[in-house]
């Protein structure tokens, strides 16, 4: 099951993260919603990500791609040149560093689409419905937990704590 | 609900709604001008390239100014955005989104250009690397090709640049319309929810694209530059061709910004989030630019004059006091003297000076573009080969075309989504602050 508490402000939610945290609660059952990002000190809600990683690879092996493309293109003309390429590897250094950084590009977007989750299927997790300027806290529990929560999430300062 | 956060987004939503008498009177006379490019193009697509004023020897005419000069306007929103989103300037909330779609729409044009030069547009796939008919691949060593992966990249990554930080506030649109509206602000908001799982992914996806975008788009004009400076032809062999032209590019850009953003704020009634803070920090970088602008102009002619070498004083000469002298001398002025009075001098510094300003760089720009393309082709190294150019009803009407059709695109674009990101106003920061 799932509860909602309601924040005005984000230190009063920070807390709460930590008290649940605290508690036994991981990452993966908080969920924090709101209509503007909301920027937590370190250490508080942290999201581990491999986009920077992701993107690097991506661009090497678009590099690579591109390299061997333009390799297999010199070669490739009907043309009797004796084994020797018909133009200077070095001149399409312009191509290669197109390629690379379109590869980087197109993997940003697509790591982002896939690490914010929005092409990976979705559970049956209920999304709470967020006024602006509020912070939603959705906190996945046990039947059991749901006193302990509510009662962590009221101490820290939500200003509403339903369940979903 | 938070008021601060729902004043933010009742102002900033209401342009959006419903299509004034105002608004149509302005968009139904361009998008006619805008038509009659197109009619224009259509009677060269059928009569051919010759109903343009280009001719021996001079090959490049106002397509390829064109070109130069939407790129270089395309500078504005990308490479303006991403620096000022790397280096956390947080007067750029207001801005970056006008800016980046000033990038996306300008570069649709600019990348138009070499199609309609190349006067059978409709085999333009043969600069995509794919063998022709006669199983030959494009040649990687034309600057053309280069062109176009370079371009293809940067309109890519600005559209998905300006689509990113989109996504939020159509989510919220979608929650809010009805209609059609709602189909479209649904399918672009691709389920967003606002999860900080979503947010984070977002805020790094963004500081990363601005981190790539400002790379591709430095070496995109870059390129540009390299499409005159790889050709030995008199003042156009020259090796700091790329940064001066990427310092031009910037220049343009910011201007074409300024008149986006004071047309705007004035007709969408957003003075309060578009206010003067945000027009004198632009000012104060359209400054600057001039002064870089006028520092590559200086180091670029005077090498030439000092050199003295004969084929390189002959387009010089044309420049400076010849044929093309008039042209020269007004884009200096453009370029140079008005920002540096208007915007150099505190007390004159305002938002109507810098629109002004922006008004004259703007022009001043596309002579710059004409200055360095017309005169080095029509004064090639064979003096018997000297010709003119006089461009022709097509080319000028397509020209004219260009800027309604960006004006168009634009103020469409301001009415189906938000000119002015609602979500990076924070006004939880807000809140803690006070």
């Amino acid at each position: 099951m799932y509860l909602k508490a309601e924040f005005r402000e984000k230190e009063t939610a920070a807390r709460a993260i930590l008290g649940l945290k605290a508690n036994g609660f991981g990452p993966d059952a908080l969920d924090v919603f709101s209509n503007e990002p909301v920027e937590f000190a370190d250490g508080v809600l942290d999201r581990p990500s491999r986009m920077s990683l992701v993107v690097v690879a991506s661009a090497l092996t678009f590099c690579m791609l591109a390299i061997l493309f333009v390799r297999y293109t010199q070669y490739d003309y009907p043309l009797v040149t004796g084994g020797m390429p018909l133009f200077s590897f070095w001149s399409t250094g312009v191509v290669f560093y197109e390629l690379t950084m379109l590869g980087a590009i197109l993997s940003a977007s697509a790591w982002f689409l896939w690490e914010s989750g929005l092409v990976r299927r979705r559970g049956s997790a209920p999304v709470p419905a967020v006024e602006p300027g509020v912070i939603c806290l959705r906190v996945r529990c046990e039947e059991e937990q749901t006193q302990l929560a509510s009662r962590q999430l009221e101490q820290a300062g939500a200003t509403r704590v339903t369940k979903l | 609900m938070n008021n601060a956060a729902q004043d933010v987004r009742r102002d900033l939503w209401r342009p959006l709604q419903g299509v004034s008498w105002r608004y149509l009177a302005v968009i139904l006379p361009l998008s006619l001008v805008t038509l009659w490019g197109l009619i224009a193009w259509g009677y060269q697509l059928h009569h051919g390239i010759g109903v343009a004023g280009i001719r021996r020897p001079v090959f490049w005419g106002f397509y390829l100014v064109d070109f130069v000069f939407w790129i270089g306007i395309s500078h504005a929103g990308t490479l303006i955005s991403a620096i000022l989103r790397l280096t956390d300037a947080e007067w750029r909330k207001p801005v970056t989104r006008a800016a980046e779609a000033i990038t996306v729409f300008a570069l649709m044009i600019g990348g138009m250009f070499p199609i309609v030069h190349l006067g059978r547009a409709w085999i333009f796939y043969w600069l995509v690397p794919y063998p022709n008919s006669r199983l030959l691949w494009p040649n990687f060593r034309s600057p053309l090709v280069w062109d176009l992966t370079a371009i293809s990249t940067y309109l890519i990554g600005s559209t998905i640049f300006l689509f990113l930080p989109l996504i939020p506030d159509v989510a919220q649109l979608a929650k809010h319309t009805t209609g059609w509206r709602r189909w479209l602000y649904r399918r672009l908001a691709l389920g967003w929810t606002g999860s900080d799982r979503e947010w984070h992914a977002l805020e790094r996806a963004m500081k990363l694209m601005a981190g790539i975008i400002l790379a591709v788009a430095v070496s995109v004009h870059t390129v540009v530059a390299w499409d005159f400076s790889m050709a030995v032809a008199p003042m156009w062999h020259s090796t700091i061709f790329g940064p001066y032209f990427v310092a031009g590019a910037i220049f343009s850009g910011i201007a074409a910004l300024i008149i986006a953003m004071a047309v705007i704020r004035k007709t969408m009634r957003l003075e309060q989030y578009l206010t003067p803070h945000h027009f004198n920090n632009l000012a104060k970088l359209l400054l600057l630019m001039s002064l870089l602008w006028t520092y590559f102009t200086v180091a670029e002619n005077l090498t030439a004059w000092y050199g003295n070498e004969p084929k390189e004083m002959a387009v010089f000469g044309a420049r400076a006091r010849g044929v093309y002298a008039p042209y020269f001398w007004t884009m200096v002025v453009c370029n140079f003297f008005v920002p540096f009075v208007l915007l150099g001098i505190k007390k004159l510094r305002s938002i109507k000076t810098a629109l002004i300003a922006s008004v004259t760089v703007l022009i001043g720009m596309w002579l710059e573009r004409y200055i360095i393309i017309i005169p080095t082709l029509s004064r090639p190294r064979l003096t018997a080969a000297w010709g003119s150019y006089a461009p022709s009803w097509v080319e000028i009407s397509i020209t004219v075309a260009t800027f309604t059709t960006m004006v168009v695109l634009y103020l469409s674009f301001a009415k189906l989504f938000p000119i002015i990101s609602i979500w990076e106003f924070k006004p939880h920061d807000r809140v803690s602050e006070s």
